[in-house]
This record gives C-alpha cells, structure tokens and sequence, in this order.
C-alpha cells in the first residue's frame, strides 16, 4: 500500500466513475462517466455550481463514499476498494483534510488540534507537540497555540485546519469550499497559506470550491456540471 | 494511537460534561454500594452463625458413638445396618489418631455405680456423684478448660467439676441450713442467689456473700469416693462402661437431687460394701455442658484412674473395657466431614458441628445471594444509565467522530474511547461506592455495637472485628475487589452497544453536517 517515491504513476486517477444515490423510487445520478488524472505536485480545483456533484466527486476520491461504477486510485492504490480499517490507515498516511466548517474538536486546544493527526499514528506527546507548535507559528497562529477553537476567530480556526491539514506531510491534500465561511481578505490568506504548504512540500491538492476568485490560485480547474466534467484546463 | 492518549481523551471527555458523568456514576455508586452493603450483611450474619457455632462447641470436635448408641448435640448419622457392630475400645481409639487430619482421640468413660463422696473426715457428703474419665493428655485438645490448678499427673489426682463443691451437705448444720447454692449469672454483671426456701434475689458480684460460697475449696480438702456395689444398686450385678449424663445436671442450684433415692442407701459413708478411694483435686474445671455434667458437677480423671478403681471393684468388668463415646480432635475445620466420613466407614456414628455448620452456611449464602440480587437490581438500572450517556455522548459527537475518522482514527481507536469512557464510569463509581460503602459499614456496625464507645474501642471492632464481637456488616476484602472489577465490567457492557454506534459512523458526517 506504500506509495512508492518517484513512481511515474500519477497521484490520483479517476477510471470511468459513476455514483447514483437511491431517492425514493427513483435513482439519481449525482456523477457519470469521470475521468480524470492528477499528477504530483498538482493544486487541482473542481469548480462547479452547488448540486454540479462536486462534494459528490470529492467524497469519491478520498473514499468516504464508494462509487457506484469505476475506481479512484491515490497512489496506484485503489482507495475505492479499501475496508474501514485500511482506509484509516491510509488517510492517516496519505492523506489530508480542509473543511469548510473548520471541524476543530472543541474539547482540544490549537495545539493538540494539530497533533491530532500524529496521534492517531502513534507518534508520542512530547514529539507531536513540538511539530504541531512548528507549524502553528508558521501559519501565525505562535501566540494563539493554547486557544480553544471557540476563543478564536474563523479565520484562526481555518488557520489550524490547515495546519492540522498539512502537519503530517500527506501526499494529497483534500479541501472543501476551505473559503466558505471567510470574509474576503482571509480567504486570499488562507488560500496562499495552502498553495505556500504545497509548494513546499511537493503536495498534491484537490480544491473544490464555487468561488471564481479561489479557483484561480489552483494549476487547474476542472469544472463540473450536472455530474459531469464539462471542462479541463490549466490556469498558466 | 496511544493507549495514553487514548485514555486522555476519555477523561477530558468525561471532565468536559462533568454533571452528567458525576451523575451517570453516581447511579453506578448507588448501585455499587446496596451490592457491598448487602452482601456484607450476608457475610456479617455468615459471621455471627460461627460465633454461635463455636459458642455451642468446639467445630472441629467429633463425638464418635458406639454404633446405634447416641445421645448428644449436633446431628448423627449411621452408616446403615448391616455391617458388624464395631467395637468401641482402645484399638479402634488409637486407629482414629491414624487418619489423616486428626490431632488427637480419647476415650470418654463414665462409672456407671452409684457413688457417694465425702470431704473433711465425712463432715461433707454428696449422695451423687458424675464419675468420668479421659486421656489426660488430651484434656488441651478436647478443649476442656481449667478455671483453677493444673491438670493432674498423678495416681490420685482428679479434676473438680466447676460447681462440685456445692453438691455436697454439712452434716454438722441443721435441715434447711445445710445446703450451699450456687449463685446463676445473670449475664449483667450480677448473680442470682437462692437460699434452700427459694427466695431468691438479685445481687452485684462483688456482694456475693459467704453464704453463696461453697463450704469448702475442692482444691484444698481431700476427697473420698465410695463405689456402691450392693445389689440395691440401680444398675444390677453387670458392669458396664457408659455415659452417665445427668439431665438434671443443668438445673438451678444443681443438686442432684433427682439421684436422691438411690443416693439414701449410702447417705452415711463407707460402711456398706463399696470400695473407698481418696482422690485429690488439682484442678478446677469450667463448666461446659458439650463435655458432659462432670464439669459441671462430677470429677474428671484419667482413664487408666478410673480402670484401675474399676478393677478393684469387679475384676472381670475391667478386662473388658469397650467405651460408649469417644472424641476426636480434628486439625483444621475443613476436614471434619472427611475424617466423619471415615470413622464412619469403620461402623461407628459420629455426631459433630459440621452438619449444622453447613445448614447454617448454606442458608446465610441464600441470603447473601438474596441481598445481592436486590443490590444488582441497582446496579442494572446503573447500567442503564451508563448505556443512556453513551448513547447521548454518541450522537453529540457524530461529527467530532467523523472528523476523526476523516484523520484517520481507527475503528478501534474509537472503539477503545468509548468502551474507556463506559468502563471509567464503572470503575470511578466502583470505587466511590466501595468508599462510601465501607463507611456505611461501619456506621451499620457502630450502631449495631451501641455507639463508638469509651475511647472509640468500638470504631476498632466496627472495623476488624474481634473475638466475642458480632458485627451485622462484614466486607471481606475480596468484596471490594470483586465489586470495582464488576463495576468496571457493568461499564464495559454497558458501553458496548453505544461504542459499536460510534464505530458506524461514516467519516462523511464529517463534511455533511454543516453548521
């Protein structure tokens, strides 16, 4: 299951990807027919409307959800066919996630937040803590780190989502509308903040978002309508 | 994930709904504390039914009887009919000393002929007498006890029955000034006494007067026996061994009255055809009506004594000796039913404690199991408790589940929180409970015992207990072992249900559930 480094694989390939949700008597089609490859290093935004199957692809690919037909591969691993228990122990791995509601747990403060991905993996207290500071102060958050997520403001929070997001070094980045629930300034300052961290470290993001302004800091933006890819192109 | 930071988060978990977890535990403390509360009295009633035991007797003692031939405390058992009579002698003595277990067998014999004693030159006589004898090495043993002197060691020497003085009469005194009664304890420090008109009155210890001592000290005034052997004898012309009990040993006073008649005969000393014997007292017994009337009234002395005043009696009678009652010693209580079993199996019948002590164990076990289940009622009802908080904490959580799901947090991981969540709020109510049950305990034993008493001695006995404390709530230490592990485990399955819940839920409830 390790992906291996330097492989010429692609990071994420999508084969032919269909997901119907069952609604009453009748079947809705939420994606069809998906193709789509993202190589390393990539920042890829999937743009669409609300209701375009955007949040739809994306639980595809980080395998929240299975797919009806075809296959997501991350890493030449077939996420879509992983149990509960590998895909804890590949999203602890491999992965990273940025929601658009933040998700702090509220009993945790900025710094065991962050650490709580290197938890789950076992890495002791002291160790964690000390990287989960180191990054704390990078996103400029050095003076909030015993905060609780209710003594800080969205864009605070948003800022150790990110850190949380990024602190275990995860091959793929995942973030959901990450700007949705940000005023205008903090929106340009959390996305460079996530487009800084990529670069940095090689990392491979998959950015859906509505927002025309957001899409623009991504290599890519493949635009959904109506569950299906309508157009793929890159911004320079 | 560290199984620290995994219990971390339970606690911070627990601390971060602080009401509602002091709550659900106080259920489990309440649930905890009815099962100890309850199942100490039944232990503390365990308790007292040993003390009343061994207040009866000693529990490890067997009485062994000739087969078909018992009359004495306890329960008997024979072995059936048959098999051949079994003799009760000096082999069959010394082979109950072999089985395994044993500390030590006697014989106990009795002079079955009428005898009269006299003290001070014949100015003192007793128209009755309990003659008995035994192995006097194993007078420790028995548990025969001496409240005076030491226990004899040679030809001539006999222990006196706790009260034999008072059997005897002045010949020197009147009618109706002749007699001595032995004063009745009350039990509250003071004495009954009587004088021979039965007015009787109530009086403090320290004010028992001359007229309630006996004549004279047994241990100070030599005594003569005299053995009736003439044809008015009751017994007729054979000699046998056997139990001389008298039934009327036990009544007030103690006279020996009821033997008056055959007593007559022999009223004015040895001049009828009896054999004299003067015997010496080294010691006075205590009273213990499980080793016969002759500590109480009578004269105990070794059996080889007794063979030998027999043998000048009648000659034949003594080569012959086959005993009615034996006792045998057993080390440990444990064996008792093993060593019965086994004398037994040799034909004779036993009688001994363990029947009753049994009975008496089997039935406060009904009622520790009885008290118990009314305390593991509360504890269910605990359990549901903790089952209803998980099931709450479970759905508050869903997405802080999901997130950590997302993270990449185990199955388990999440499993194991919250089972640690349940099974800590059995653990903590466990151990308060057994806190809190141990001070009821002791509150129960204080009132029992009548307050703490002078300088808190009570609080002590409360506690641990004592020789002669009888306490209505005994916690043996298993208890409280077994009740935080059982608390813990309550929290365990009760939590399982609600963690199997948390483990369902999808990483996406993360996403979805927008605020």
């Amino acid at each position: 299951m390790a992906i291996i480094e330097g492989e010429p694989r692609p990071m994420i390939e999508v084969r032919n990807l269909r997901k119907e949700y069952p609604v009453v008597d009748e079947t809705v089609v939420a994606l069809e027919r998906i193709n789509l490859t993202i190589p390393r290093g990539q920042i890829c935004c999937i743009y669409g409307e609300s209701g375009s199957g955007k949040s739809t692809l994306l639980n595809q690919l980080a395998g929240m959800e299975k797919p009806t037909r075809g296959g997501v591969r991350i890493g030449g691993v077939v996420v879509s066919r992983l149990d509960e228990r590998e895909l804890a122990a590949f999203r602890q791995r491999h992965l990273g996630f940025v929601f658009q509601s933040y998700n702090l747990l509220p009993n945790l403060n900025a710094i065991e937040n962050v650490a709580m991905p290197l938890m789950f993996r076992g890495v002791p207290k002291s160790q964690r803590e000390r990287i989960a500071k180191g990054i704390l102060k990078r996103v400029g958050l050095g003076k909030r780190m015993t905060h609780y997520p209710t003594q800080m403001s969205g864009g605070q929070q948003q800022r150790v989502g990110i850190a949380r997001a990024f602190v275990a070094h995860p091959e793929v980045v995942f973030a959901d509308e990450p700007t949705g629930n940000l005023d205008s300034k903090t929106k340009v300052d959390v996305m460079e903040m996530i487009v800084a961290f990529a670069r940095d470290f090689n990392q491979t993001i998959v950015l859906v978002t509505h927002d025309d302004n957001m899409a623009q800091y991504a290599d890519r933006i493949v635009t959904l309508l109506d569950g299906r890819i309508v157009s793929d192109r890159l911004t320079h | 994930m560290r199984f620290a930071d995994i219990l971390h988060l339970c606690s911070q978990n627990l601390w971060r709904r602080k009401s509602r977890t002091i709550l659900t535990v106080l259920g489990v403390i309440v649930g905890c504390c009815s099962i100890v509360t309850m199942v100490s009295i039944g232990s503390g009633i365990n308790e007292m039914n040993e003390q009343s035991l061994k207040q009866m007797g000693d529990l490890t003692i067997i009485n062994v009887y000739k087969q078909g031939n018992y009359d004495g405390a306890g329960t008997s058992d024979s072995t059936g009919a048959g098999q051949t009579e079994a003799k009760l002698d000096d082999k069959a003595i010394a082979s109950f000393t072999q089985i395994p277990g044993v500390e030590g067998a006697t014989a106990q014999m009795s002079l079955n002929y009428t005898v009269t004693m006299t003290a001070d030159n014949g100015r003192y006589v007793a128209t009755y007498g309990d003659i008995q004898a035994i192995d006097m090495s194993q007078l420790d043993n028995m548990g025969y006890k001496l409240t005076d002197g030491t226990a004899p060691t040679k030809d001539g020497e006999i222990l006196a029955g706790q009260y034999l003085a008072y059997q005897f009469y002045d010949r020197f005194r009147p009618e109706g000034s002749n007699m001595r009664y032995q004063p009745q304890d009350a039990g509250d420090g003071t004495y009954w006494t009587c004088d021979a008109t039965g007015n009787c009155s109530q009086v403090p210890a320290d004010q028992l007067g001359e007229e309630s001592k006996p004549f004279f000290d047994p241990m100070k005034t030599e005594i003569t026996l005299t053995i009736q052997t003439g044809d008015d004898s009751s017994n007729g012309g054979g000699v046998t061994m056997g139990m001389g009990y008298s039934s009327g040993a036990t009544d007030m006073g103690g006279t020996g009255s009821g033997t008056g008649s055959a007593g007559t005969t022999g009223a004015n000393g040895a001049n009828g055809s009896g054999n004299t014997f003067r015997l010496r007292a080294t010691g006075v017994l205590k009273e213990d009506y499980n080793k016969g009337s002759a500590t109480s009234s009578g004269v105990l002395m070794d059996i080889s004594q007794l063979k030998a005043m027999l043998a000048k009696v009648d000659q034949s009678a003594a080569k012959t000796v086959t005993y009615e009652q034996a006792l045998v010693k057993v080390a440990d209580i444990t064996q008792v039913s093993d060593v019965e079993q086994q004398i037994r199996d040799m034909g004779f019948s036993t009688s001994s404690y363990e029947e009753i002590r049994k009975q008496m164990e089997e039935q406060s076990r009904g009622i520790q199991l009885a008290l118990g289940g009314i305390g593991a009622v509360s504890l269910l009802v605990a359990a549901i408790g903790i089952t209803n908080t998980m099931v709450m904490s479970v759905t508050e959580r869903t997405r802080e589940i999901g997130i950590m799901k997302a993270l990449g947090c185990t199955v388990r991981d999440i499993r194991v929180m919250f089972l640690g969540e349940a099974g800590f709020i059995g653990l903590l109510g466990g151990v308060a409970g057994c806190l809190i049950s141990a001070v009821i305990s002791l509150g129960i034993n204080l009132v029992y015992l009548g307050g703490p008493g002078e300088g808190g001695e009570n609080i002590w006995h409360a506690i641990v207990g004592g020789d002669g404390v009888t306490r209505l709530s005994v916690i043996p230490w298993w208890l409280f072992v077994f009740a935080i592990l059982f608390s813990t485990l309550i929290g365990l399955v009760s939590g399982f249900q609600p963690a199997n819940k948390a483990v369902r839920i999808p990483a996406l409830d993360a996403i979805k559930n927008e605020q």
